[in-house]
């Protein structure tokens, strides 16, 4: 089967959301071919996943300052900064001979090898790395989501870095450090790259576009035609954005399920170490690693991308850190293992405390879903 | 490899394409929840959002959203109705579903529209057993390690 190409770019937030949401549930009841959706967001925007607290992850006065536009996403996991230089992925397919949960195991994986087959062919090493990143080395170069309209319709997305304002990007997104120096910043550009740093080249975002086009040509076997919204499609995404995105009962929702934090700095025979760690009901969110050992960046990276939504058990975390230590042997030699778990399980153990009191607090301002609001 | 045993008690009705439990109880009014497959493959869940009491809800259709471990996602109504009652404890935890899906774990009860007429699709009693084998083998084959 053939599948529609939309290549569209300098989108608003509220619009580029509302035409993935509206297109999945149309290819999902059938009244759209499957469609790729290669795009840019006009700059700048933040995007917090499907239920996450805007509040908590941006720094939304920063963003009202400069003209950054907030909104939320449909598909899960942690706030992404988009623009020109960051190429969104959007896959509409249909869902519904499947069933509805069965293959949620297999599908980031295989919705992911189009890009990964695109971004190979510009000369970058990219991986999928378990649940939702596309990596180079160890180092983040795509998120991925996905989220199943009611119809049957999957959205897989993805956002990839074709480069990024580190900088700025720290200051749009709320983050563990206390304060953002040069170190921060350096920090940050050690956890994730670009394709312009790894293909060595000043690629454009449209070479980027062609070539994870091609890939998925190539990938799922299809032909693909470009084309534009139908304007019977246009006037219901239109529809959309005003009834789901451009509403403050969407954005600024908050979820019952509070974020709660916790540190643990300890002292090993090989330096300091300091954990932070982000639980989100019994999932490991964000865990953030730094210290004055030595240890390789790359594996570092790789460290914190593995417990991004990691199971907040010791056992698990413990057989997590058995494979990445015997896979970073050398890299991680001076960061004890034994020290390193004992500080997640302690950070963890804080952060369950305070989650414990954040639970005994009202949620005041809980949106329950309902309405227009698809939920 | 050894394979993974799922809990499916005997009592209960199973909604083959959304993987939801039902319980019938009087009054035509059911509580559900989500089976020991589907759980297995959404991961453990972070988050629950469930329609109020009161609402309509209709077969097939989103009674709310999750997200796991591995997606983002609608729960489907396996009947029409209204909701009389969703399970608070776990929206502020979800982590009580992956725990004790069958107990603690429900998730919402619905005064059913039309028991015996949407009932009839649901997999109970002797169909059950095949079911689940036939599931685990299908869910083998595209590379689930059950």
């Amino acid at each position: 089967m053939s599948w529609r190409l939309i290549c569209d770019d300098g989108v608003g937030a509220a619009f580029g959301l509302a035409a993935d949401d509206y297109m999945a549930g149309a290819v999902g009841r059938g009244e759209s071919d499957p469609l790729l959706r290669l795009y840019t967001y006009r700059d700048h925007c933040a995007l917090a996943g499907r239920f996450q607290d805007v509040e908590n992850e941006i720094h939304l006065d920063f963003c009202r300052g400069h003209g950054i536009a907030v909104n939320r996403r449909p598909t899960g996991g942690g706030t992404i900064f988009m623009g020109r230089n960051q190429l969104g992925v959007a896959l509409c397919i249909p869902g519904k001979k499947e069933d509805t949960y069965g293959r949620a195991r297999e599908v980031m994986g295989r919705f992911s090898e189009g890009i990964i087959r695109g971004l190979q062919s510009l000369g970058v090493r990219a991986r999928f790395r378990r649940k939702n990143d596309i990596e180079v080395e160890g180092r983040k170069i795509a998120g991925l989501g996905i989220f199943r309209d009611s119809s049957g319709g999957l959205l897989f997305h993805s956002s990839i870095l074709v480069d990024m304002d580190i900088a700025l990007m720290l200051k749009v997104l709320n983050t563990p450090f206390e304060k953002i120096s040069d170190k921060e910043i350096a920090t940050v550009d050690q956890r994730i790259t670009t394709v312009r740093r790894e293909s060595g080249r000043a690629l454009s975002t449209d070479q980027v576009r062609q070539a994870v086009a091609t890939g998925y040509k190539e990938v799922f076997n299809t032909s693909l035609t470009e084309g534009y919204f139908s304007t019977r499609e246009l006037e219901r995404i239109a529809l959309r954005q005003q009834e789901k995105y451009e509403r403050p009962e969407w954005i600024y929702q908050t979820s019952r399920v509070k974020d709660a934090e916790g540190m643990c700095r300890i002292k090993t025979e090989k330096g300091l170490l300091e954990v932070r760690l982000t639980l989100a009901g019994r999932q490991i969110k964000a865990l953030f690693i730094r210290g004055d050992f030595f240890a390789s960046e790359t594996a570092i990276a790789d460290v914190e991308g593995h417990f991004r939504w990691h199971a907040a058990h010791k056992e698990k975390i413990e057989e997590t850190l058995n494979q990445l230590y015997h896979k970073h042997n050398e890299a991680l030699s001076s960061l004890p293992q034994q020290s390193l778990l004992q500080a997640i399980v302690q950070a963890l153990s804080r952060a369950r405390v305070v989650e414990k009191k954040l639970s005994l607090e009202p949620y005041g301002c809980f949106v329950s879903p309902g309405g227009n609001l698809h939920a | 490899m050894s394979r993974k045993e799922f809990l499916f008690p005997e009592e209960l009705f199973y909604e083959k394409n959304s993987h939801m439990w039902i319980k019938k109880e009087d009054d035509d009014i059911i509580v559900t929840g989500i089976d020991a497959i589907g759980l297995d493959n959404l991961g453990d869940l972070a988050y629950i959002t469930l329609r109020p009491a009161g609402t309509r809800v209709k077969k097939g259709e989103s009674m709310g959203t999750l997200e796991a471990a591995k997606m983002t996602g609608d729960v489907f109504a396996p009947v029409s109705g209204t909701v009389v009652a969703v399970n608070e404890a776990c929206v502020q935890n979800p982590g009580i579903v992956n725990d004790d899906t069958y107990g603690r774990g429900w998730l919402i009860s619905i005064k059913a529209d039309d028991w015996p007429g949407e009932s009839v699709d649901f997999v109970s009693g002797e169909a059950l057993k095949p079911w689940v084998e036939a599931e685990i083998k299908r869910l083998e084959s595209q590379g689930f390690d059950a």
